[in-house]
């Protein structure tokens, strides 16, 4: 028996109820349940809401959930005891962590060894050398922009778009850089601190320091368009 | 899962051995194939599941399409190249493994 377009819209109402709010994860927990609910209403001869009720069991929901206080239980009823679902999720973001760690490395070397990657950084090394001959100063700030805009770019590329929004692997690809953008404000304060009352400051220091760094930087923005791309079509179908 | 500790070790072998005579298949599918194949024996529960097969995609051993059935989107997982080398070394592992247990239980059939 196939579940009508409005039970499967209950169903992810009480995902959502549930505080499953990633449409990304939401999707193979509502298809999962679907299938479950069908199965069981057609073969056991069960209700929906009974199939419903045990199929939720199964995720390891429990009913009842120590520290919930009393009137979060009689509002919540049925979707405060996701603790199951929490865990799904928790368990999910670990690995799609994993998963863009694992790929960012396996991507890097040929992202290194690409053209268009190779034209932009020799054009950066040649602005910033030709900058430092002058100003030291100006090349020390245009190698940080550099370094700091392509996680600006990840905001700006996943702003407009409604697959980044509520999306756990988005949300994770965007964390994927986040080691090395900390690496780059710790040395902004570090430097500011420890050359603090040197002057001139070795700006050559910080400048090699940035360029060392922005081909990791640019990978992650590299990394982070191709998720992007892929969320897109899924989104799209679910859309559709 | 019924039995669980001695069934959790090979969880993730069972999902390959699954997948390498199947195409494809979702997760639904996966728990019923099994159900189905051990007469109800072995029930393996979505909480095991799913951080078995997130962890193997995970790893670069499966590999994931998306489609829509039936009004909703269905995730499919398929072994990739790596996925099906692993499934080798994974099936003659739990094949020594069941050899080393029979040797020790019952040292005359060995």
């Amino acid at each position: 028996m196939k579940l009508s377009k409005e039970e499967i819209k209950f169903i992810d109402n009480y995902l959502i109820k549930s505080e499953v709010k990633f449409w990304d994860v939401r999707l193979e927990l509502l298809d999962h349940i679907v299938s479950s609910v069908e199965d069981k209403i057609e073969n056991e001869g069960v209700s929906f809401n009974e199939a419903l009720l045990e199929t939720h069991r199964g995720f390891g929901n429990q009913f009842i959930e120590f520290g919930v206080p009393n009137k979060d239980f009689f509002g919540k009823g049925l979707y405060q005891s996701n603790i199951g679902f929490k865990k799904f999720i928790r368990k999910k973001q670990k690995e799609i962590g994993r998963k863009h760690r694992k790929n960012y490395r396996k991507t890097f070397l040929s992202f290194l060894t690409s053209s268009r990657f190779i034209v932009e950084f020799i054009l950066l090394d040649i602005t910033i050398y030709s900058i430092y001959q002058f100003n030291p100063k100006t090349a020390f700030v245009i190698v940080i922009i550099a370094c700091v805009i392509p996680e600006l770019s990840k905001i700006g590329f996943g702003a407009f778009e409604k697959a980044n929004r509520k999306s756990l692997n988005m949300q994770m690809a965007t964390a994927t850089g986040s080691l090395f953008m900390s690496l780059n404000y710790f040395f902004i304060a570090g430097f500011g601190n420890y050359y603090e009352d040197v002057t001139p400051k070795p700006y050559f220091i910080a400048i090699i320091f940035y360029v060392v760094l922005f081909p990791f930087l640019r990978h992650s923005l590299n990394c982070y368009r191709t998720s992007l791309n892929e969320n897109k079509k899924d989104y799209k179908l679910l859309t559709s | 899962m019924s039995n669980s500790k001695l069934y959790k070790g090979s969880l993730n072998t069972i999902i390959l051995k699954l997948l390498n005579e199947h195409d494809k298949m979702y997760g639904y599918e996966i728990t019923q194939k099994v159900k189905a194949l051990t007469q109800g024996e072995l029930n393996i529960t979505e909480g095991a599941l799913y951080p078995a097969l997130h962890k193997l995609e995970a790893e670069g051993l499966l590999d994931v399409e998306v489609a829509k059935v039936d009004n909703r989107l269905r995730k499919y997982y398929k072994l990739t190249e790596s996925g099906t080398k692993e499934t080798v070394n994974k099936l003659e592992e739990l094949a020594e493994y069941i050899k080393t247990m029979q040797t020790l239980m019952n040292p005359k059939l060995a």
